[in-house]
């Protein structure tokens, strides 16, 4: 299992990395996608970093669960955006299905972490330990 | 606690668990219409409502969050800090176990060489359970006390005799048990102390002879590093380790205080590679050790096989035990008689003893306490007439010199204490020993937490720990009037009613009366 969590965390890191050279190089389209969500340019710039951040802790070993986290928040609000305002006409389907499958992955990398989630962890390896 | 308060939390976590999805929906709204940061706050709190629906409704695991969900989650992150809020927060200076923050303190000052004299009074208990040392009118001269000297093995006349200078010696502890940092400490520290130390039952004593230090080495149940295949002894092995120079004696473990009638206990956290190799045990599993040795089926095989170790070995071999019944110790004692083979001490545990680790029903609940353990155990070498047959050692929180006194005038001819000199490497009592989580480096394996625990540091600590130990110790004993441990009895000790200790001497009183 700890296998598969690898290949979803590197592909889910990949995945997050690449876009981010469109949101710094502020190119055209991500200019367009922020300042449709109002955010531009400092939404664009704040969540290209907590990308990066995500996509860093995702590959390294003692912290995928915590990237994971950070990952499945990121995409939980990509996907609101997608629903309430930037819609899935066009090349927006592409985007909006990418965040969603970076969502389904990096929830199932969650999963096969449980134990390893900060607090509610210990609930579900069924154990308090003190 | 009044039942309102536990009525309100109820009230409350109901409220917190409506509100929680709520909340979420009102910033999924205003990040809609207002702006669409306000959806980093939905995301956290759809996230807290997912957790919450799961506590409350898919785990069945603990009542406590299937009950109050998230609120519960709050008892548990407390609780999981309660020793540390209790240790640095709420707990009085005396009020700790094992050892109070009095006791540690004292430790901790002697180690580090700081003067230990307070003001204005004791934070002892005086009314009730603390046994005292008598002093004497007549203090004896310091100039005139006997240099102490305790030889194992002169009573059967070997070539290799043992002599300790001072009165105590680093308890059994294993590698295994203590990380690597913790035992190349206490072996430099003793070797600058000029005392021994005893290896523990972890096999071969790799890193204890890298220091040059006298070793005391330890057989567990196990017989790691002396043994055979189905666990018997290896003589060759035992022969080979015996003709090193720095093993000075053999100790024959039988049971350990905080586990009597059970085999040693290494969790599998603890178990590395080399410690699998030294002990020869497979990794990923944790190591028990089998409840007796082999060879002890019953009183004469058992004094047999005190008999064939002294033999192979050609040293000292002592005895550890914690006692159970005092009959069975009184017809062990009577079979050495017949058979006339005694070991070269008793090393008398009691129940209070520590552990790396140890099922906890057998730490709570099985064995006789040191002092009436000691008591009992003299009176029947006494009784059988054969206490100039052997030396007789103890063990069991004797910290202190004043402890040390004690277990002497009740009988032991020197002390041995592990846990004495765990807290003079720095021990906090985090009790977390099984753990491998340590987290001043003593009972680990993990490197980045032994990083704090520097060898050459700490080895100066023991020492100083040795020596002010001893300073104690000759100045108490003064005050008794006595110029050599040997002269003190159980006279020497004012024994409240109502302790352990006083209910078993007027069981004696009464026995030797009839
Ligand atoms: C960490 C630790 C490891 C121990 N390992 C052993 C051991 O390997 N063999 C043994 O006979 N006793 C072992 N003991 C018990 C001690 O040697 C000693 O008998 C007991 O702790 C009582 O002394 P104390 O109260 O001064 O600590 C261990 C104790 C501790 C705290």
């Amino acid at each position: 299992m700890k296998k598969v969590a690898w290949i979803l965390q590197i592909i889910c890191a990949l995945i997050l990395l690449q876009t981010l050279y469109f949101k710094f190089s502020a190119h055209v389209d991500s200019v367009q996608l922020f300042t449709e969500l109002k955010m531009e340019p400092n939404g664009r710039i704040l969540i290209g970093v907590l990308e990066l951040i995500a996509g860093i802790l995702l590959i390294i070993p003692g912290s995928a669960a915590y990237g994971a986290i950070l990952a499945t928040g990121l995409m939980t609000g990509a996907v609101i955006g997608h629903i309430t305002v930037l819609g899935f006409a066009d090349e927006r389907l592409q985007l909006g299905l990418l965040a969603i499958a970076v969502l389904v992955m990096s929830i199932s990398i969650l999963v096969i972490r449980r134990t390893e989630i900060p607090i509610i962890g210990k609930v579900l390896a069924k154990r308090i330990s003190n | 606690m009044s039942s309102k308060l536990s009525i309100d939390l109820h009230k409350l976590a109901k409220f917190t668990n409506i509100v929680i999805p709520i909340i979420a929906i009102l910033f999924f709204l205003a990040g809609i219409y207002l702006s669409f940061y306000f959806h980093f706050i939905t995301v956290t709190f759809i996230f807290l409502t997912v957790i919450n629906i799961f506590y409350l409704n898919v785990q069945t695991h603990h009542s406590l969050l299937r009950n109050f969900g998230i609120l519960g989650q709050g008892r548990y992150m407390l609780e999981s800090i309660g020793p540390e809020l209790r240790q640095y927060l709420f707990a009085n200076d005396t009020e700790e176990r094992p050892f109070n923050r009095e006791e540690r303190s004292e430790v901790y000052r002697k180690a580090q060489n700081i003067d230990s004299a307070f003001s204005f009074g004791s934070q002892g208990n005086f009314d009730a359970t603390e046994i005292k040392l008598r002093h004497s009118l007549f203090p004896a001269n310091k100039s005139k006390m006997k240099p102490f000297s305790v030889t194992f093995g002169e009573e059967r006349g070997i070539a290799n005799t043992y002599t300790i200078k001072r009165p105590v010696i680093i308890s059994a502890m294993s590698y295994g048990a203590l990380g690597k940092p913790a035992v190349q400490a206490l072996a430099r520290g003793a070797k600058m102390a000029g005392i021994p130390m005893n290896t523990g039952e972890g096999g071969y004593p790799k890193y204890h002879l890298a220091e040059g230090v006298d070793l005391i080495f330890q057989m567990g149940t196990a017989k790691f590093g002396v043994r055979n295949e189905d666990g018997s002894l290896d003589d060759d092995k035992l022969r080979d380790l015996a003709n090193k120079d720095q093993i000075k004696m053999i100790e024959v473990k039988f049971s350990q205080g905080a586990k009597p009638g059970k085999g040693g206990l290494l969790p599998k956290e603890k178990i590395t590679d080399e410690i699998a190799e030294l002990r020869n045990v497979p990794k990923g599993k944790d190591v028990v050790s089998p409840t007796h040795h082999l060879e002890c089926k019953d009183l004469e095989s058992t004094v047999q096989f005190i008999k064939k170790v002294q033999d192979v070995s050609q040293l000292p071999v002592g005895i550890k035990m914690c006692v159970g019944s005092f009959k069975e110790v009184r017809t062990l004692i009577r079979e050495m008689k017949s058979q006339n083979i005694f070991p070269d001490y008793i090393s008398v545990d009691g129940s209070e003893g520590g552990t790396g680790a140890a099922p906890k029903a057998f730490m709570d609940n099985v064995g006789v306490p040191l002092y009436p353990a000691l008591h009992n155990m003299q009176n029947i070498l006494v009784e059988e007439g054969v206490r100039d047959k052997l030396k007789l050692m103890a063990a069991g929180k004797l910290i202190n010199a004043g402890k040390m006194l004690v277990a002497m005038s009740l009988g032991a001819d020197a002390c041995y204490t592990a846990r004495g000199f765990m807290l003079a490497l720095g021990c906090i009592q985090a009790l977390q020993c099984g753990n491998n989580t340590c987290p001043v480096g003593i009972t680990t394996h993990d490197p980045m937490l032994q990083k704090g625990l520097v060898p050459d540091e700490k080895a100066v600590r023991v020492k100083n720990y040795i020596e002010n130990l001893e300073h104690d110790f000759i100045e108490l004993l003064t005050a008794t009037g006595c110029e050599s441990p040997r002269g003190l009895t159980s006279e020497n000790l004012y024994v409240p009613e109502g302790t352990n200790l006083a209910a078993c001497i007027h069981q004696l009183e009464s026995a030797s009366s009839n």
